[in-house]
């Protein structure tokens, strides 16, 4: 979108201000009655007669040829219904197809593994036998021959020529690989005072680990060639694009329900492989199959969130502090196979600045495979690494030049008045006050006590540290930006659909595209559609889950990527709208009056003039729906209304790399008080807040929520939860017996304050805000980098600083210095 | 059976009451009481969210004793009454935990709830007015990946403070 | 989430119990189970036979003695522990259960079950080899009492072998004992924990997490230097993992083995 209509200044809520109507207040959640008498309906709740139970069998090592699957034996155990092999998914059916230019392009990914297994827990079989503990027994006693391959654990190396080859098709490990280069950065450099030399900062990987983990129970329609999948895929527009194609059948022979899923975050959107294997199964066996994913095979062999190194950085700096930019070599890891992959190459660039002015930058990115689990849209996707880059090189260069870390971040923010405000990327920041959020989170920490406190926790001989953790959740996705990676592919912006019906009785029923996972998707859309019909959201049945039969869907539905209070609650507006015009409309013809006469209220269509002169919906929905004799021949009226809302997009400058790629940008500033024990490295979080700015909060309480989720595991990520790998290839946390979840004795006191600077261009004035931007890794790396500051000044370069690191840090603080350098003009 | 010996049984069958009923089944002595809850009886309220033990989101009140029914045999239960998530409400009259966690909005999936309603309740009845660490302390077995606990440990005190 | 196949006996009797697990090749005894039933879930370890404890009463018992002596049933809760008033007589007993895992697990985790799976991690062996507590196993050659020293031999190995039982964990009188740990969460798995006592002459001083077993260290002061150098001079050897380094589990087991006895000598004044 490089011509830009500027919108008028964006409307800014002040906390207390009165609500009209039901958008803005908390009504009580219309999930809740069912989930908290565990009536919820959640994939594995459900049962089919004679239903087979899935267990795969999956691959010891992180590289190996298969030279041979036997499954005789494990089909000989009495209560075993059937078998899958690699080799049977390499005729029924073809590889996924890929998002990538080559290499990644030529990369080949099956529901099973064919020829090679890539990574530890890789499907290489399954089995389907009469109970689970009877499939996992058989499982056990399928024979596979590996020949092992030397494994590739470290991307950094991947590239280089002794490095093991995944993808013997590809002949090269990277995925994708290009540079973004905007405004001049060697200008810049050369016009300086100062550029800060950083070599090398690690984002580790972690999953936000959804409670309940993976799986489907599907059934296969022989006369009709249908698979019904009960399941909890969270993107079901884009697992039909892929499953499709892959079993050689239509869009429309896969249909996809859930009602009640136990998280998500982004690990439910790379499902295909199994649920393509659990296909294949139901139409084999011609017999339901169900599988459930268990913790160590989720952690394991489903998704990963990308893990990321970022090499070479270099930041100009000007005499007073202002910073012009800054140039670096990412190298991104996304595991053995790429499937939503080389996305996460160009989403970074949706806040490729931070929340800072920095107008040249240079990015060189390469995206590799390597032998681990595959990754998959994290919460935060892509964007919370690369966030996580310009807080490090904030505080970094702060630390180094002297700065102090609130002037600095002040001094370089864009302004409450630079708003709307273009990137050097061509990214629309739609509405937003960085500064007035920080200031608010100070205020929250009182951050004029913290010189006392440090003096304090000093003579109880605790180091304190505060830290800062600036983000930006951007939301409603332009997929567009996919063609930056790859001319050739055909998306482009974005869409989400409702249906909103009157029906006979004056039910008003709701239907949505997008898969909930606990957002309350049932409760802000009746909030929307009870303001606009005149009605109390009581009195709106929104239908829980996605089911694609409903029609109710488009090509991007789904949950992710904030941005159902945009695109999800867009549609649900549209959709009412047009239901209100077609009430109006009968109400006018049936009472004898024009439309405009008419208005909705009070559960009734009555004129405006003579409120006396009413229809309930009851008599609508039934006239229409049942006694319609005699009602005009153009009436145009059916009460049944279905709308796709489509977000104003253009297609990016595919040459420039330029272009808006996503429609809002909530903010979340972050402040994080830690006190580290230098004798052990054990630190605890002390104080924190988290300041919230996503425009117009439809309901306050669920926005709260999700700021208290995403910050919950931004500390988890931030302290205890990361993905190592041995040299073998092996996770060393591949459940939550080492993988270190924060448990309510972890959470630190949390205070929260938020502001709401709505945005121009959505239907509601309100933005995506569910991911959060990792704020609190940011702040905590920042607060323990302050912490240690008066042990040798240690760079903080990972992450995820458990313990051991920050002991590791205490130790050898100049191990981590020796990678910082300053060079001054 | 000689007196005072116990026989050795792959599969038995064993007798519990959950929630006020009664159910007679035959189990394999291998298969672990969530699973003979959610599989065999199809009390699918309780749920499984780990392997390890850790999670907490199928705990169950066994015998007045909150426990995690992943790490018991179903055989074990035998003879044993045992509370679910299903057993709470009288009827469509929701308890005073369940209406908090509501009007708290301490739950968003709803996965990890029935266990920690279970915690919760545990709790509650063997100390009615909790402080907020002794709230933190009693759900710790209870992982949240959605709430951060905040409005968890909220929606508890305020039952624990209006009772 | 799904064990092997296995088989089960609820034996009424110590005796009887004995008797299944002499009987039986590959029988294990069921105590809380919060231990062996994942191993069992992950398949690591599948028992033939699993011998239930729970219904043997003469096991649940916690008996305090007039001259101090705490006598424990090996089938007692962590959470009874923590609620026993006999059990207060050793105040560290209760503080330290209440820190294992978490409420479900202390109801039905016992300190039989903590001691006899031995897991290297684990609370209580260090502390049981501090306090100088004594396990009474049982066989079908009657019984016999092994000093905490001995009675830990391996990573999930003790000196109750086949076909045995520990029925009573014995801990003499004393308050003046202390526990430190760093651990993964706050009171998670253990890192390095140390315990210490100092009733009883020179101060007892046993490391968890840095060897099979328990490792004592011998010191004749309390200072902490002192602790400090005696822990250096034991030349642990720590193994390393995702969670600490072996150098880094060196050090953390000689500043909580220093932390453990300074408590010790708050909770013996």
């Amino acid at each position: 979108m490089t011509e830009t209509v500027a919108p008028p200044q964006p409307k800014v809520v002040e906390p207390g201000q009165p609500q009209k109507g039901w958008a803005g207040q908390n009504v009580p959640r219309k999930e809740d009655k069912r989930l908290v008498q565990g009536e919820g309906v959640f994939f594995d709740d459900i049962k089919r007669h004679e239903m087979g139970y899935v267990h795969f069998v999956r691959s010891p090592y992180a590289h190996a040829r298969i030279k041979s699957v036997d499954v005789s034996k494990a089909l000989d155990v009495p209560g075993v219904y059937g078998t899958l092999t690699g080799d049977e998914v390499a005729i029924l059916t073809d590889p996924f197809f890929e998002l990538s230019v080559p290499p990644g392009a030529h990369m080949k990914d099956y529901a099973l593994a064919v020829g090679k297994a890539r990574f530890a827990g890789e499907p290489v079989a399954a089995v389907v036998a009469s109970s689970r503990e009877l499939a996992r027994d058989a499982s056990e006693l399928v024979e596979v021959e590996y020949e092992p391959l030397e494994p590739l654990v470290d991307a950094r190396v991947a590239q280089e020529g002794d490095a093991p080859i995944l993808h013997d098709e590809a002949g090269s490990n990277v995925v994708w690989d290009g540079t973004f280069d905007w405004g001049d950065y060697d200008a810049a450099a050369a016009e300086a005072d100062h550029v800060v030399k950083i070599k090398e900062l690690h984002f580790d990987r972690f999953s936000s680990t959804p409670l309940e983990c993976s799986g489907c129970l599907i059934e296969y329609n022989k006369g009709t060639g249908q698979w019904t999948m009960y399941c909890n895929h969270q993107m079901p527009g884009v697992g039909a694009i892929w499953m499709a194609p892959a079993l050689r059948v239509g869009l429309d022979k896969l249909r996809f329900v859930t009602q009640d899923i136990g998280g998500a975050f982004g690990n439910k959107i790379c499902l295909h492989p199994y649920f393509v294997a659990c296909c294949l199964l139901a139409r084999k066996l011609n017999r339901a199959v169900q599988w459930t994913e268990w913790r160590t095979d989720q952690h394991t062999a489903n998704a990963h969130g990308n893990e990321r190194w970022f090499q070479d950085i270099e930041v100009p700096v000007k005499a007073d502090g202002t910073m012009l930019g800054f140039k670096v070599r990412a190298t991104d890891d996304c595991g053995a196979f790429p499937r939503y992959e080389p996305l996460g190459c160009i989403i970074w660039a949706q806040v490729t600045p931070g929340c800072y002015r920095w107008r040249n930058i240079r990015v060189d990115f390469t995206q590799v495979t390597t032998n681990k689990s595959p990754v998959s849209p994290n919460r935060g996707y892509s964007r919370m690494q690369h966030l996580w880059l310009t807080e490090r090189i904030i505080d970094i260069v702060a630390s180094e030049l002297g700065l102090d870390p609130v002037e600095v971040r002040k001094r370089n923010y864009v302004k409450h008045d630079e708003f709307p405000y273009e990137t050097p990327n061509g990214c629309i920041y739609d509405s937003g006050d960085y500064a007035r959020c920080l200031d608010i989170a100070l205020e929250l920490i009182d951050y004029p006590s913290i010189e006392q406190k440090r003096r304090d926790a000093e003579s109880r001989g605790r180091l304190l540290g505060v830290g800062i953790g600036s983000t930006l959740d951007s939301g409603t996705n332009n997929f567009g930006q996919s063609m930056i990676l790859n001319p050739d592919l055909q998306f482009s912006g974005n869409n989400e659909v409702a249906t909103v019906k009157l029906d006979i009785f004056g039910e008003i029923v709701v239907t949505l595209g997008t898969v909930p996972q606990g957002q309350g998707h049932e409760t802000t859309a009746s909030q929307v559609v009870a303001d606009i019909l005149g009605c109390s959201p009581d009195d709106i049945n929104v239908r829980p889950g996605h089911d694609s039969y409903w029609n109710s869907h488009a090509g991007f539905s789904g949950t992710y990527a904030s941005q159902f209070a945009v695109t999800g609650l867009g549609a649900v507006k549209g959709a009412a709208d047009m239901l209100a015009g077609e009430m109006k409309k009968l109400a006018s013809v049936v009472l004898g009056c024009s439309a405009d006469d008419i208005e909705l209220a009070e559960g009734q269509a009555r004129m405006k003039a003579n409120p006396e002169a009413a229809l309930p919906f009851m008599a609508l929905g039934a006239i229409l729906n049942a006694n319609n004799a005699g009602l005009p021949e153009d009436l145009g009226v059916t009460l049944n209304c279905r709308y796709v809302y489509r977000p104003p997009f253009e297609k990016p400058d595919l040459e420039r790399k330029y272009g808006n790629l996503t429609l809002t940008y909530a903010t979340q500033i972050h402040a994080a008080v830690v006190e580290v024990d230098p004798d052990t490295g054990v630190y605890e979080i002390v104080d924190y807040a988290a300041v919230d700015d996503c425009g117009k909060r439809i309901h306050p309480q669920i926005v709260e929520g999700q700021v208290h989720g995403a910050t919950a595991q931004a500390l988890g990520a931030a302290t205890h939860e990361t993905f190592p790998y041995d040299a073998d290839g092996n996770l060393l946390t591949p459940n939550f017996y080492d993988y270190h979840v924060p448990h309510a004795l972890d959470m630190p006191p949390m205070k929260n304050g938020f502001i709401e600077s709505e945005s121009p261009f959505t239907p509601l004035g309100a933005k995506g805000m569910g991911e959060g931007g990792g704020a609190g890794i940011h702040a905590i790396c920042a607060a323990l980098q302050d912490a240690l500051r008066a042990r040798g000044k240690p760079v903080v370069t990972d992450s995820c600083n458990p313990y051991h690191r920050v002991w590791a840090l205490l130790q050898e603080p100049e191990a981590s210095r020796a990678g910082v350098e300053v060079v001054s003009r | 059976m000689e007196a005072g010996t116990a026989e050795v049984v792959r599969s038995k069958t064993v007798s519990v009451t959950v929630n006020g009923t009664t159910y007679e089944r035959e189990v394999d002595a291998r298969r672990l009481l969530i699973h003979f809850l959610r599989d065999d009886l199809d009390l699918t309220g309780s749920h499984v969210g780990c392997d390890t033990g850790n999670c907490g989101a199928c705990s169950v009140i066994l015998d007045g004793t909150l426990i995690k029914s992943c790490m018991m045999l179903a055989v074990q239960a035998d003879g044993a009454t045992i509370e679910t998530v299903e057993g709470l409400a009288e009827g469509e009259e929701l308890t005073e935990l369940q209406k908090s966690f509501s009007a708290h909005h301490a739950l968003q999936c709803g996965y990890c709830t029935p266990g920690m309603l279970m915690s919760a309740t545990a709790l509650l009845r063997s100390n009615a007015h909790p402080t907020e660490a002794e709230i933190r302390k009693a759900i710790q077995g209870n992982i949240c990946r959605c709430t951060g606990y905040v409005n968890i440990v909220e929606a508890i005190k305020s039952v624990g403070e209006t009772s | 989430m799904l064990l092997r196949e296995v088989e089960y006996a609820r034996p009424a009797s110590v005796r009887d119990a004995v008797r299944l697990l002499s009987e039986h090749d590959g029988a294990r005894a069921l105590a809380g189970g919060q231990t062996l039933i994942n191993v069992m879930k992950s398949r690591a370890a599948s028992p033939d036979v699993l011998v239930d404890l729970q219904d043997l009463a003469e096991l649940k018992a916690i008996d305090l003695a007039a001259d101090g002596t705490l006598t424990v049933g090996s089938m007692v809760t962590y959470t009874e522990l923590v609620e026993s008033v006999e059990a207060r007589a050793r105040p560290i007993l209760g503080d330290v259960c209440a820190t294992i895992a978490d409420v479900q697990v202390r109801n039905r985790g016992t300190i039989g079950g903590n001691v006899c799976s031995n897991d290297p991690t684990n609370h209580l062996p260090p502390l049981m080899v501090a306090l100088g507590a004594t396990m009474t196993i049982v066989g079908t050659d009657g019984e016999r009492d092994v000093p905490a020293e001995d009675f830990f031999i391996g990573v999930y190995m003790t000196a109750a072998g086949a076909g045995e039982l520990v029925t009573k964990i014995v801990i003499p009188a004393g308050k003046g004992d202390g526990f430190a740990a760093v651990t993964i969460g706050k009171d998670g798995t253990c890192i390095v924990s140390a315990a210490a006592s100092l009733d009883g002459g020179a101060p007892r001083i046993a490391i968890g997490c840095v060897d099979a077993v328990p490792v004592r260290v011998e010191v004749s002061s309390t200072a902490a230097d002192a602790v400090r150098e005696a822990v250096r001079a034991a030349n642990l050897d720590p193994p390393g993992d995702v969670h600490a380094s072996s150098g880094y589990r060196r050090h953390l087991a000689e500043v909580l083995a220093a932390r453990a006895v300074e408590q010790a000598e708050q909770r013996r004044n």
